[in-house]
Order: structure tokens, then sequence, then C-alpha cells
């Protein structure tokens, strides 16, 4: 992959330039947490930040959006036809793991037409990161990242050491080339080995992950579950926010007078209790601790048995916002015996 | 659609603000188009023509009961009617003006607040239509969502059934990119209440106030734990439980009962 | 632009007729009359049918491919899609996309015996299943067919079936459980007591295959079980709220698998060794 160099004062100057490919999109302040949004001062783009509260997903599977239009008469047409560009700016190698999946998830078997249109449209520029103590990317092996974005940008202090990922990626490199310095010197290296050791020991929480599928089955009738399922606010807050949890649902809505219908598709949860009942009534997960536990086999089992890893890519989504600490890992160190501290 | 073939609607209002009827004359862009669909047979804040003899495909009620005289009204709309509708929460759950309800009887609250006589209606304790009459569908909000109420305006419209968001306030709050206020241990209600707001209050950094009535799968036990947890008394938390929740609150607080 | 899974295509009703009280059934052909031709589905497998305006469901399919051209399906009224396709007259139109679901594994069960289970309205995807075996009569040894309603008015395609009685290359078997008409002349009894006239059936030379109401699985397969019939090769399909049907909405997971593209046929080996999936 080659690589260049960007002096960190040239970077505002640099995204701005982007905008010639389409809007620069980038983690913003909002209250306590952060926002993916379109840069418009690019003095508010925080470069610290950790965890955008709703990931990448929300470029690639928009929380709503229509899929069809149809008039009375019988007649629909797609309603997702072009999506503007985004070249989307600051996101870490977790959430890039977490796209890595997606894509797998929806462009192998059956092409998602609506996720397809939308990632062709999404372009990405990898930030390295360090790791808060909510993090815990390293003990799912998804704190490094050597594909799925277009260029990657790795702080070494006064620059950016920065990959290109792609032809695209090599497009918005080549925009500003005079930007960027193209010799990498043995000291550049150093600093990026020197760095990458730092920075793997930066993290605070470690999962040990290693037999989770096994002990999700062994642990699927065990008490302790009920007491997960009884806190569980069934709120639905940990699909929304995770980078990997893309269940959705469908609506019709009806025009009124002379205006066309829609069919809205729109981000569910399995942790609602409608999410699987059928018609007849019969509801197949009923309980809440049914359905926290689909959630938690459906995380670190699940996707194991399908694609060779978990849908867990440790960016402590769950740790931060579930308003009742239900999250990856205090449930590892519950199905695992261990201390858990209030 | 056949002009012979529009529905017949009427839109009434008991006790209440009228903030449900003023959210549909409110978005103009709609207004028309909302006449233009249907055969409006009473809407007294938006017009003076009104046919009070004509039969009814649909109801649209706002408003709870609150006198005697209004429990006839009502009944008479109902017989009228093939399908009532309660629209917002004080048709549906009772609305604030059923919030002091389990203190003690009505009479001697109302005494208290009221020492001089009322003549014009005899008042009661407030109840929701349902009280009353059959209801067959149920909008909440306080006020409603213009959008939820058209998404179901035109499923009438097409003889479907009304459909509510099946999920709490906390997923359309998420939608917004919201923090979440429980984790700064301040009592939303957003996990105990139905979406169909957008989640308005807490994009505007304030706790939901459960305006939309109870969500059918609250966790009230665990709710209550994590905030009691935080210091903040039981009676705090269940005055805001029944701010909104109305007629609702015996049968949620009942459950709480039993479970301990 | 690739194409749309989604987008589902435009389908003439050219018959509808009530099956018993609330079922009725749908023989649907695109409006492209080309395209009739080119649905390609297995025995087993389901299709999305769409009104726009009001929604999206998966429903058997219940024709066979062996007999091209004409799509069909016995629907229950039990909500409020199934509702508005009931007040739909023949020559309308609905939307339809798919085939989706493994369907039943067809080629592996040639040169096998066929036992075909069926209680309610699990004759709707059984038939699919049974039509083909008869279409391609050679490559299928015995074949069994045991079908069991409640009563002789809520049995479903009861003449086609009875007519099928006349054929000797297979068996039919059909029962009520209570007969309030007094003019039945088949099987009175519950569905397992059919499992009596199965005679000399080599068990390892079998497939079966099951569809009905919950209660009746655990009963029929306990029958299965005792002739011995490999629990590889005994074959159910299984319902789940949908909306996709293509691996993507998550509505009908369960554990690791998606019921609409892992299903909604599996084993019997499946269901014991895969949790919540009957």
């Amino acid at each position: 992959m080659k690589a260049y160099k960007l002096k960190k004062e040239y970077l505002k100057e640099y995204l701005k330039s982007l905008e010639d490919f389409g809007e620069v999109w980038g983690p913003i302040k909002k209250g306590e947490i952060d926002v993916y949004e379109k840069i418009t001062d690019y003095s508010l783009l925080n470069l610290n930040a950790l965890r955008p509260i709703l990931p990448l997903k929300k470029f690639l599977i928009p929380p709503k959006f229509n899929t069809f239009f149809y008039t009375k008469d019988g007649k629909y047409e797609n309603a997702l036809k072009e999506v503007k560009r985004k070249i989307v700016f600051g996101v870490h190698p977790c959430e890039i793991h977490a796209l890595l999946t997606l894509d797998r998830l929806y462009k192998e078997r059956y092409p998602d037409y609506y996720y397809l249109t939308h990632r062709k449209s999404t372009w990405i520029i990898a930030l390295s990161c360090v790791p808060d103590d909510k993090c815990f990317a390293r003990s799912l092996n998804t704190h490094f990242v050597e594909e799925g974005f277009d260029l990657g940008f790795t702080d070494l202090e006064d620059y950016y050491l920065v990959w290109v990922g792609s032809s695209e990626g090599d497009d918005l490199l080549r925009h500003r080339l005079d930007l960027f310095d193209e010799k990498i010197t043995s000291k550049d290296l150093n600093r990026y080995i020197e760095w990458r050791k730092w920075r793997d020991n930066q993290y605070q929480l470690n999962l040990d992950l290693t037999a989770m599928p096994d002990i999700m089955e062994l642990s699927y009738d065990l008490e302790i579950w009920n007491e997960i399922g009884e806190r569980c606010l069934s709120c639905g807050t940990c699909s929304m926010i995770c980078p990997t949890c893309t269940c959705f649902n469908i609506a019709d809505h009806l025009g009124i007078d002379d205006e066309p219908g829609r069919r809205e598709r729109f981000w569910d949860s399995c942790m609602l209790k409608i999410f699987a009942l059928v018609a007849g009534g019969h509801n197949f997960r009923e309980k809440r601790v049914d359905r926290v536990k689909l959630w938690y086999t459906h995380k670190l089992k699940a996707f194991i048995t399908e694609f060779g890893k978990p849908a867990c890519v440790g960016c402590g989504r769950c740790i931060a916002n579930c308003p009742v600490n239900i999250n990856v890992a205090e449930i590892t160190k519950i199905l695992k015996g261990e201390e858990v501290k209030k | 659609m056949d002009k012979e073939k529009k529905l017949k609607i009427g839109f009434y209002e008991f006790s209440g603000c009228a903030g449900d009827l003023l959210t549909i004359i409110h978005n103009e862009d709609y207004l028309l188009k909302v006449w233009n669909s249907a055969e409006i047979i009473s809407f007294r804040l938006a017009t003076s023509k009104r046919d009070e003899k004509a039969n009814l495909d649909i109801a649209f009620v706002e408003g709870s009961i609150t006198a005697e005289e209004q429990i006839e009204e009502l009944r008479k709309i109902r017989e009228k009617s093939r399908i009532l509708i309660a629209l917002g929460t004080c048709a549906s759950f009772g609305g604030l003006q059923s919030m002091y309800s389990h203190l003690g009887d009505f009479s001697s609250r109302f005494n208290s607040i009221y020492p001089h006589k009322f003549t014009i209606l005899k008042p009661i304790e407030s109840k929701p239509l349902e009280s009353y009459v059959k209801v067959d569908y149920f909008i909440p909000g306080c006020p409603i969502d213009f959008k939820l109420f058209l998404f179901n305006f035109t499923r009438l419209l097409r003889n479907l059934p009304v459909e509510l968001p099946s999920y709490p306030v906390c997923i359309e709050c998420k939608w917004q990119e919201n923090n979440c206020l429980l984790l700064k241990k301040i009592p939303c209600l957003g996990p105990l209440t139905r979406a169909g707001c957008q989640a308005r209050c807490p994009t505007h950094n304030l706790p939901c106030v459960g305006c939309f009535g109870p969500y059918e799968d609250l966790n009230l036990p665990s709710w209550l734990k994590t905030l009691q947890e935080n210091n903040i008394p039981f009676k705090e938390l269940e005055k805001k439980i029944r701010m909104f929740f109305g007629v609702k609150v015996k049968e949620i607080l009942s459950k709480l009962k039993n479970k301990k | 632009m690739s194409e749309n899974l989604y987008e589902p295509i435009p389908m003439r009703i050219v018959r509808r007729y009530d099956l018993v009280e609330n079922v009725r059934f749908f023989q649907v052909r695109p409006v492209e009359i080309e395209r009739a031709l080119t649905i390609n589905y297995k025995p087993g497998q389901f299709m999305m049918i769409s009104l726009f305006g009001v929604g999206e469901a998966p429903f058997s399919i219940s024709s066979s491919p062996s007999r091209p051209g004409l799509l069909e399906f016995g629907i229950r009224k039990i909500g409020v899609l199934t509702e508005e396709l009931f007040k739909l007259k023949e020559n309308e139109i609905i939307h339809i996309r798919g085939p989706y679901g493994n369907g039943f594994p067809i080629e592996k069960m040639y040169g096998y015996n066929l036992i075909i289970v069926a209680g309610g309205l699990g004759a709707v995807p059984l038939r699919s299943l049974l039509l083909y075996a008869l279409d391609n009569r050679d490559l299928f040894k015995k074949i069994y067919f045991l079908y069991g309603a409640r009563r002789p008015n809520e049995m479903l395609f009861l003449r086609e079936f009875l007519e099928l009685k006349e054929r000797e290359d297979l068996e039919c078997l059909l029962t009520v459980d209570k007969d309030d008409t007094g003019s039945w002349t088949e099987k009175i009894g519950v569905v397992t007591e059919l499992f009596k006239y199965l005679k000399d059936i080599d068990p390892q030379k079998t497939y079966a295959a099951v569809c009905g109401p919950p209660v009746m699985y655990r009963f029929v397969i306990d029958k299965l079980v005792n002739l011995q019939i490999p629990k590889h090769q005994i074959l159910m399909t299984l319902e789940r709220r949908m909306r996709c049907g293509m691996g993507k909405c998550g509505h009908c997971v369960i554990g690791s698998i998606y019921t609409c593209v892992d299903g909604p046929v599996f084993t019997y080996w499946d269901v014991l060794h895969m949790k919540d999936l009957i």
C-alpha cells in the first residue's frame, strides 16, 4: 500500500478541498457525544472523537428512507436512484471492520440494492485512534485495519502518515498532491513502528472472547440470563448504536389526495417485543430474556458461524450507551463468572 | 377517488386544550388535502358548516370526559359513527386532568380547588373515552404528531386499521443522535413511552414526559431501579408517570406491586 | 446500476376461490407473459406478496415447478394484508418477488420413498412437493401422502386429493379429527394414526416431509423416528416473521440462522441441535 505524509497544519485545507468530490462529513461534538455531520466549519471537526453515537451504518442504510413510490393506479417506482457522494473523515479501524462485515452481509448473498447504492457513494477516510476505557477492539483484533478505506490517516504527532487504500483514495490524494510529501524516511518508519507498539498497549479494557461461541451455547439455560433479562429496558438503544446491527422493518405510507404513496424502510431491533411476532399472534420471543439472549448470540456466536468472526468490533458503543449497563463487556464477564464492578 | 365514495368524517372535542385538532389545522400544507380526501361533516374549530344529523364513517374525538353532560354527547357521536377514534392523550388515557385521580374522592378534591359552586356543567372525574363508549383506535400524543396522524388518516381512508409505532421513544431518540438522558440519571420516560413524537423533548435535551402514553412492553421495575439507585425517590418518579399515563397508571403500578 | 431485488413484479390473479372458510386459493401469472416461464422455484420455497399501500408478507408456494407458468398459493385470512388480498378479484394485479428460501432438497430425494405428512394449512407447501413428485413419478420410490384436518370442511384441496386416491402409484391417506357431516368416507382420527397404514418401508431410503400446526410436529416426528427414518431425512418447514426474504431484515433469525435463506425447510437434526427452532 502506498503511503504519503501530510503535515497536520494542512489537514483542514486538504479536507475542504475534497468538497470538489462531494460532501465532507466527520465527527463533530454535540454535548457530551460526537455525531458524524456534514462539515461546514472545519474548526468544529473533533479529531479526538472516539465513537460518534450513530456509526458508519447511518450512511449505508439510513435510519429511515423510502424504497418505493407508488400511485393509486398500481404504478410504482424505485425511490432511491442516486445518493450524493459523501467523504467521511475520521473513521476508526473498529468501524471499518464493522463496514467489512456489513459488506459481506449486504453484498454477497442477495445483494441489497439500497446498501450498494449508498455504499458506492460513501468514501472513507480512516483515522487512527487512541482507545479510552470503553474500547476493546484489540480483544477482537479489530484495532487495526488493512482494507476497507479509501485513505487511511495515522496520527504521528506533527504529521499524518496517509495510506492509499483504493483507486478512489488515490484520486482524493492526487487532488492536492501539492500538500503531501511522498518521501518516507527510515525515521518515519521507526516512528510508525514505535507508535503502533505504544498505541496497541493503550487498551485498558481487555476481554478474552476466544471461547465465546461455546460459552454462549453452554450458558443458554443458566439463571444469570434471567437477571439480565429483568434489567433490560427493551428500549432498543443497543441495536440502534451497534455498528453491525442492521435489522429493519418496512411500512407503507399511503399518499393523501394526489400525493404518491411510499414504502419506507427503517431500523428495527430484535430487542423489541413485536420483532418476532407472526400473523395470527404467535410470538417466538415473547420473553425479554430470550430477546437479550438472541442479541448476544448473534453478536458473539452467530456471526462466527456465518463469517468466521464475531459481529462485535469492540467499539464500546454499548458500554457508552446502554442506560442499564448491559453490554458486551458486562455480558462476557458475567458469563465467564468474573466479578462485575457495579 | 370518487366524490360519492368519500368517507364522512367528523372531528369533535371534549375536555382538553384542543391541541390535537389544532395540530391538524396548523399543518396548512395538508389542510386542503385532508379536506379534499374526505367529506368533513363536523370540525368546529375549522368550519361553522356542519351536519350534526349525518351518520359518520369516522369520528375523531379529542379530550377527556369531565362532565356528566359530555357522556351523553359522546354516546351520540358513538351511535352515529362506524369507527370512533380517541385522538390525543386526553381522549386515550384521561390526560393531565386524570393525574391526581388516585388521591381520594373526586368531590373533595374538586371542592378544595374550586370552593365556589359551578353551575354550567356537572363536573366528574376525568376519564378517557373508553370508559364510556367503545373506542376502535387510539392515536395518542400531547399533542398528536401530525405525521403519525396523517399516516393513520390515510390508512383509515383506505379502510386499513390504525397502526402505531410498536417501539419506545428511545428508538426515535437514537435516530436523532441524542445522548441518553438516563445515562445522566435524569428521569427520562423514553423507554416507558410509545414513540411517535420523533423524540421531540430529548432532542431538545429535555427528558421525555411520557405524553404519548405507555409503551406496551415497558420495563418499569428496571427503569425505577436504575434511577432510585441514584437517589431519586420513588414518589418523584411515580409522579412523572402519573402525569400523562392517566388511567393506565393503575394497571402499570399494580404489576409493580405484584412483582414485589 | 445493480438490480433491485426488493422490486416485485406485477402479477395478475387468474383464479381465486375459497379452499375452505378463510383460506383462499390464488392462482397468479406475471402480467408480462414472457416472464411467466422464467420464474424458477423449488417445492418448499416461498414468495413475498406485496400490496402497495398495505405491505408485504411471505407465502408458501403451493404449485409445482413441474407445471410452470402459473403460481399458486393457499392463503389464510389472518391479518391486515391477507384481509386486503381477500378483497381482490380475478384479473386484479398484485406484486410478487421471489422465490426465496432453500426449498426441499429435491435432488437428494430422488430414488427415495417419500412420506409427506400434512396437518391443516401445512398442505399448502407440501402440495408443491407432492405434485412435483407425482409429475416426476419415476424419480421416487413409494409415495405416501398423509393429510389430517380437524373437520372435512377444513381440508384444503379436498377434491383434488380425493381424486389422487384413484392413483395406484401413491398412497393418499386423508383423515379428520371429527366428522360433523356424516358423509365423510375417509379416515377419522389424528394424522399420526395414519402411520399404521405405512408398510414395508426401508427407513434409510426414505425422506419424510412434515408441515402443520406446531402441536403436530412432536407427535409426527415421534412416529417417524420410530420408523427409524434418519433425523436428517425428516424435513419440516417452519414459519417466522419476515420482511425481506433475503437474510437482511433479521426478523426470522433464530440463533445463527435465517429462516428465510437457511430455511424454511429444516431437518429434524437441525431442530435438535439448534435452539428455539420449534
